[in-house]
C-alpha cells in the first residue's frame, strides 16, 4: 500500500523527520505513537502534501506511484485520506456541497461520471448513520461551530464518504470524550477491509483499546525507533517513552 | 474658463451642451463650484485612490443607438416592467399598472433636492444632464412585478438624472442595470434622487456590468422618512472604471437603511464605493456590508462614512468592508469612518483585507478538490452574505453566469 523509505523533511530549515522508514500493506492497521515533538503530525502533513514542509531526502511509494510527486488533491484522488488533528472551520461552505464536489472530482480523475443527486443523498444518509452524525450537521457549514467531538466525527464521516485506500488518522482521539471515542472508532473499524489500510497516529494508548492495530511503531526524534505487536502500546502506556530513549 | 489655457476639464466639457433641466439657482451654484477647477488629483481626499488621468485623457467614440436585439439581450429579468434608456432615447412600457407613473424628466416638473456638490461630477450633472426618468409610486401601492431599468451606454458622454418618489406605504423592487455596447468608449454619470416617504419599503438593486472602455460614475442621494425601509444593493460584475457614491439622509424615526455592495475585479479594473449614512433622528438602524474580490492589478476603494447626529439617540449602525486579494498586484483601500455626536448609540465598523485562508484551501485540497475548485468554494462562501440580499432567481443566475464566464469560477 505505502512504503516510506529514509524520509527526511524539514520546516523553516529545521529537520523534523530524519530518515523515517515504514511499510504498510493492504488490510493492515498500523499505530504510530511517540512523545510530543517526535514528528508524528509532520509525518501526517508530509504524506498529505502540505507545502510548508521541504522534503530533503527519501522516497514514498503509494500504490506503486511516487507519492511525493503528486499534488495534494491527486494524493486524495488516488485514495489517501488525512483525518486532521485540527479540522478547519470553513464558514459558508456546506459540508454536503463540498463533499459532492470532492467526490465528483475524484470520480472525474478516475474517468467516472458524476454521482447522481439521489445516489449522493443515499450515501450521505448511510454514512452519517455510521458515525452517528446528525444528517442536519452534514448540511451545515464545514465544521463551523462544531464541538471538538463533532469535528472528529465529521472527519470520519468524510472518510466514509470518500472511501479511501489509506487513511491517516492524526491524533483523532485528542479532545474526545469516551462516547465520541467509541463512535469514531466504530466508524474506523466498520470501514476496515482487506483492500484498505490505516495509519493511526496517537499520543495515548486508549484509542488502541478500540482500534486494534496490527503493528505499533514508536516515532522518536524523526525516526521509527521501535516496532512491535499491539502489546507494545500497552508497554508504552505503562512505562512511558524514557526506556526507549535510554535504549537508543 | 474665462482666462488662461484650457485645462483638461474644459476640454472634457467642451462638446457638452448645457441643458435646461435644473433651476437657474442650482446651475449658478454649479458654475460657481466649477469655476477654475480641473479634474481632481489624488491629492484631493475624495480621489485619493482614484486616478482620473485615464478619464481626462480618454477619447470617446460617437454615441450610437442600440437596436432591439441588443436591448432584448441586455435584459436580465423577463417578468418585469422594463424601462430602456439609451443614448437619446427612453422606452417606457405602456402596460404599467395604476399607481406608478413614469415620465421623462425633460417633460416633468421635478423637485431638485438642495445642492450639495461633493465633487465636480455632481456639479457637471446639474449643468449637463440631458436624459432621465421620473418615477412616482403612489401611496399604498405594492408593485406586482419588479421594475427593471436598463441603461445601455453606446459611446459618447452622457449625464443622466433619475428621480424616484416613493409615497407612503408603497413597496417596490427596482433593478437598475447598467451595460455598455462593446467597441465603444463612453462616459456616463448618473444621478439618482430618491425620496422615500414614511412606511415605504424600497429595494434598489444595481447590476453594474460594463466592459472595458466605459466609465461608470454614479451618485445616489436618498432621503428617508419615518418607518421606511430602504436598500441599495450594488453588484459590480464588471467595469473598467466604476465609481459609486451613495448618500442616505435619515430624517424620520424607526427607519431602516441597508447599503450593500459586492464586487469582483480583475485586470486593471477600478471600482470605488463611497457611502454616507446620515443619522439625523433617533431610533434608526443602518447596516452596511461591502465585500469584494480582486485579482491581477485591479484596485478597489471603500470609503464609508456614518454620521450619528446629536439628536440621533438609540441609533444602531453597523458597517463592514471585507476583501480578498488574489494577487500581489491587486490592492484595496478601505476607510471606514464613524462620526458620533450622540451618547446612547450602538455603532460598529470593521474592515478586513486578506488572502484566502491557506488552511482552508489545504483542507479542501486534501479531500480531492483542485486548487481552482477549492478557491471557488471559498470565494463563493465569502460573498454569500452580500448576495443573500438578492432574492430574485433570474438575477442570481445572471450573477453566477457572469462570474463563471469572467473568472472561470463555477458557483
Amino acid at each position: 500500500m505505502i512504503k516510506i523509505e529514509n524520509l527526511h523533511a524539514s520546516i523553516n530549515g529545521k529537520e523534523i523527520l530524519k530518515g523515517l522508514n515504514l511499510t504498510v500493506n493492504a488490510g493492515e492497521v498500523h499505530a504510530i505513537m511517540g512523545p510530543n515533538g517526535a514528528g508524528k503530525s509532520t509525518l501526517a502533513s508530509v504524506l498529505a502534501g502540505r507545502e510548508d514542509y521541504e522534503i530533503t531526502a527519501g522516497n514514498v511509494s503509494f500504490l506503486d506511484k511516487d507519492l511525493l510527486e503528486l499534488s495534494t488533491e491527486d494524493r486524495a484522488r488516488e485514495g489517501l485520506f488525512l483525518a486532521f488533528q485540527y479540522p478547519v472551520e470553513i464558514p459558508g461552505v456546506s459540508n454536503v456541497n463540498f463533499l459532492r464536489t470532492a467526490l465528483n472530482e475524484k470520480r472525474a480523475y478516475h474517468g467516472q461520471d458524476p454521482i447522481s443527486a439521489k445516489d449522493f443523498m443515499a450515501l450521505v444518509r448511510e454514512k452519517s448513520a455510521l458515525v452517528e452524525i446528525d444528517p442536519k450537521l452534514a448540511s451545515r457549514s464545514v465544521n463551523e461551530g462544531f464541538s471538538g467531538g463533532e469535528k472528529k466525527r465529521n472527519e470520519i464521516f468524510q472518510m466514509a464518504m470518500l472511501n479511501p485506500k489509506l487513511a491517516v488518522l492524526d491524533e483523532t482521539d485528542s479532545g474526545l470524550d469516551i462516547d465520541a471515542l467509541r463512535i469514531v472508532s466504530q466508524g474506523v473499524n466498520a470501514l476496515k477491509s482487506p483492500e484498505n489500510a490505516s495509519i493511526v497516529i496517537t499520543h495515548y494508548q486508549r484509542l488502541l483499546d478500540y482500534i486494534i492495530p496490527d503493528m505499533v511503531h514508536v516515532l522518536y526524534d524523526g525516526r521509527i525507533v521501535k516496532s512491535g505487536p499491539k502489546e507494545l502500546a500497552l508497554e508504552l502506556e505503562e512505562r512511558g517513552y524514557d526506556w526507549i530513549k535510554e535504549s537508543l | 474658463m474665462e482666462t488662461g489655457t484650457l485645462n483638461k476639464l474644459s476640454l472634457f466639457v467642451e462638446d457638452l451642451n448645457e441643458t435646461a433641466l435644473a433651476p437657474n439657482a442650482l446651475k449658478d451654484a454649479a458654475h460657481e463650484f466649477l469655476a477654475g477647477q480641473d479634474f481632481p488629483t489624488t491629492r484631493s481626499e475624495r480621489f485619493k485612490y482614484t486616478r482620473l488621468a485615464k478619464l481626462a485623457n480618454a477619447a470617446f467614440s460617437a454615441a450610437q443607438s442600440v437596436n432591439e436585439v441588443q436591448i432584448a439581450q441586455s435584459k436580465i429579468l423577463i417578468d418585469a416592467y422594463t424601462i430602456v434608456i439609451n443614448h437619446d432615447n427612453i422606452q417606457i412600457p405602456k402596460n404599467l399598472p395604476s399607481g406608478i407613473e413614469v415620465s421623462l424628466i425633460a417633460e416633468t416638473q421635478i423637485p431638485f433636492n438642495e445642492a450639495a456638490f461633493y465633487d465636480i461630477f455632481g456639479a457637471l450633472n446639474i449643468l449637463h444632464a440631458s436624459l432621465g426618468i421620473s418615477i412616482h409610486i403612489r401611496q399604498n401601492i405594492t408593485l406586482d412585478k419588479p421594475l427593471q431599468i436598463l441603461q445601455i451606454n453606446s459611446g459618447g458622454k452622457t449625464f443622466y438624472r433619475h428621480h424616484f418618489s416613493f409615497e407612503k406605504n408603497s413597496e417596490v423592487a427596482v433593478y437598475f442595470i447598467s451595460k455598455n455596447t462593446e467597441g465603444h468608449s463612453s462616459f456616463a454619470h448618473t444621478h439618482f434622487q430618491y425620496n422615500i416617504a414614511k412606511d415605504a419599503r424600497v429595494k434598489i438593486f444595481k447590476i453594474q456590468d460594463t466592459n472595458v472602455g466605459h466609465f461608470d460614475f454614479n451618485e445616489d442621494r436618498a432621503k428617508q422618512a419615518e418607518r421606511s425601509h430602504f436598500e441599495i444593493n450594488t453588484i459590480t460584475l464588471c467595469g473598467s472604471f466604476v465609481r459609486n457614491d451613495a448618500q442616505v439622509i435619515i430624517q424620520g424615526e424607526h427607519a431602516q437603511t441597508y447599503l450593500n455592495g459586492a464586487y469582483w475585479l480583475k485586470e486593471e479594473q477600478h471600482v470605488a464605493n463611497y457611502t454616507t449614512i446620515d443619522h439625523r433622528v433617533a431610533n434608526c438602524e443602518s447596516f452596511e456590508t461591502y465585500k469584494g474580490v480582486a485579482t491581477d492589478k485591479a484596485t478597489a476603494v471603500f470609503n464609508g462614512k456614518v454620521f450619528v447626529r446629536k439628536d440621533a439617540q438609540k441609533t444602531n449602525a453597523y458597517q463592514s468592508n471585507a476583501n480578498v486579494l488574489l494577487s500581489e498586484n491587486a490592492s484595496i483601500n478601505s476607510k471606514p469612518e464613524l462620526e458620533i455626536y450622540a451618547d446612547d448609540v450602538k455603532c460598529s465598523h470593521g474592515s478586513t483585507t486578506g488572502q484566502l485562508d491557506e488552511n482552508a484551501l489545504f483542507y479542501l485540497r486534501a479531500r480531492g478538490l483542485s486548487e481552482a475548485a477549492a478557491k471557488n468554494l471559498l470565494l463563493q462562501a465569502f460573498m454569500e452574505d452580500v448576495l443573500a440580499y438578492v432574492k430574485n432567481e433570474e438575477v442570481l443566475a445572471y450573477v453566477h453566469k457572469r462570474i463563471a464566464a469572467r473568472f472561470n469560477w463555477n458557483y
